[in-house]
């Protein structure tokens, strides 16, 4: 194994000025704004924005599943001649998940408006990082199989002989359906989130 | 402004190499202090890519396989049951096969990611591609997850009657392959989690 010496100067105090001619010199990690703390200044603020926009997302989803009940009115000999969320027990675990996940989402705004009054600070993104990917699977579940179950509802199945009710409730499956659509864009959200935390922990 | 002059050992870069020297000059010895540490967290990344290859393919096998047929005749209900039946079970099988196939070609990433640990690319690659296949698998498992729950409880509100009674070996088996694949979710959020603590500065 070679050891090599070199002589290095180390000025006593570091300055933004001697940053361009001495790539050499170690950035003291403090919480003063440098050039890489106004990017992850960005990253933050861009993380705000998505949140927000993913707290409307999962709002309207839950909003929209919550008031999707239908009565129809006319009387049908074997179908029941009403709707709603709570007929079906994935519907109901959608739009809990979804108050949830719109709940966690106001609360880490706080989190996200520290990382944007200090950029270099690791430890509230890597908070950040880990519940949002949480709560993205977890959206992602109560999206998917809401999904699926409004494609039985949409579709039926010839095979179990359950009958696609969505022709008799063409309302209710349509207010379904896009909650299931909000509850898509509200994951896409996350995943740019999860994205953001990531390349805003990585070092320059 | 006063000037200092010290001269600085540069060895080869090595996990063993630690800096004794003043906190300023700590950014650019070549092997930091977190060397050691991330390269532990890389084997584990490893080591739990592996074994969600294994649970993937379980899983997707599992349910490929899961077929029964009855031995007696019923009058209303078909007799014979598969996965394809299940347009949602046909996109379980499809798409944590993708999940897995996906999880082999990662493996080099995470080798690099061993053999370098200091290395962010590797790592940020990592981290995104398992984001976006943690969605995959989520939805993937949470969507054969609401139709088997349909197939055992039913539904008196729309008449959509419970199969499980009649298709008791299909459904414990499609059961498995859904309880695998939630097993594979838990750890791919694993994996993005230290995926993220090896990017994270010290």
């Amino acid at each position: 194994m070679k050891n090599e010496s070199t002589v290095i100067d180390v000025p006593a105090e570091s300055s933004s000025a001697m940053k361009g001619s001495a790539p050499l010199i170690g950035v003291a990690r403090d919480h003063t704004t440098n050039g890489s703390g106004g990017y992850k200044r960005g990253l933050s603020i861009f993380d705000f924005l998505l949140r927000l926009a993913a707290i409307i997302a999962a709002s309207v989803a839950a909003g929209t599943m919550f008031t999707s009940d239908e009565t129809l009115p006319f009387f049908t000999q074997f179908l029941q001649f009403e709707a709603g969320y709570d007929d079906l027990p994935t519907f109901q675990f959608f739009v809990i998940a979804m108050s949830m996940i719109s709940g966690y989402l106001l609360l880490s705004l706080p989190f996200s408006v520290v990382t944007i009054v200090r950029p270099l600070a690791t430890a509230p993104r890597l908070l950040l990082l880990v519940l949002d990917t949480a709560a993205m699977a977890f959206n992602m579940a109560a999206a998917s199989s809401a999904a699926a179950i409004g494609y039985l509802a949409h579709n039926g199945n010839q095979n179990t002989n359950w009958l696609p009710i969505c022709q008799q409730f063409g309302d209710f499956c349509q207010k379904t359906s896009g909650a299931v659509v909000s509850s898509f864009v509200s994951v896409v959200f996350f995943i740019m989130l999860v994205v953001l935390s990531g390349v805003a922990l990585k070092r320059h | 402004m006063a000037k200092e002059s010290t001269t600085i050992d540069v060895g080869e870069p090595s996990t063993v190499t630690k800096s004794t020297s003043h906190e300023k000059k700590k950014g650019f010895v070549a092997a930091a202090a977190g060397g050691g540490y991330k390269r532990g967290l890389a084997i584990f990344d490893f080591l739990l890519r592996l074994a969600a290859i294994g649970i993937t393919i379980g899983a997707s096998s599992v349910m490929f396989t899961a077929e029964e047929t009855l031995p007696f005749f019923t009058q209303f209900l078909q007799f014979q049951a598969g996965y394809d039946d299940f347009p949602t079970f046909q996109f379980f099988v499809i798409a944590i096969a993708i999940v897995a196939s996906y999880l082999v070609l990662s493996l080099p990433f995470s080798i690099v990611t061993i053999v370098r640990p200091l290395a962010v690319v590797p790592r940020l690659i990592l981290l995104i591609s398992d984001t976006v296949v943690l969605t995959l698998t989520t939805s993937a498992a949470a969507a054969a997850a609401s139709i088997v729950y349909l197939a055992h409880n039913g539904n008196a509100n729309t008449n959509w009657l419970p199969i499980c009674q009649q298709f008791g070996d299909f459904c414990q088996t499609a059961s498995t392959a859904v309880v695998a694949a939630s097993i594979s979710v838990v750890f791919f959020v694993l994996l993005i989690v230290i995926s993220a603590i090896g990017l994270k500065t010290h």
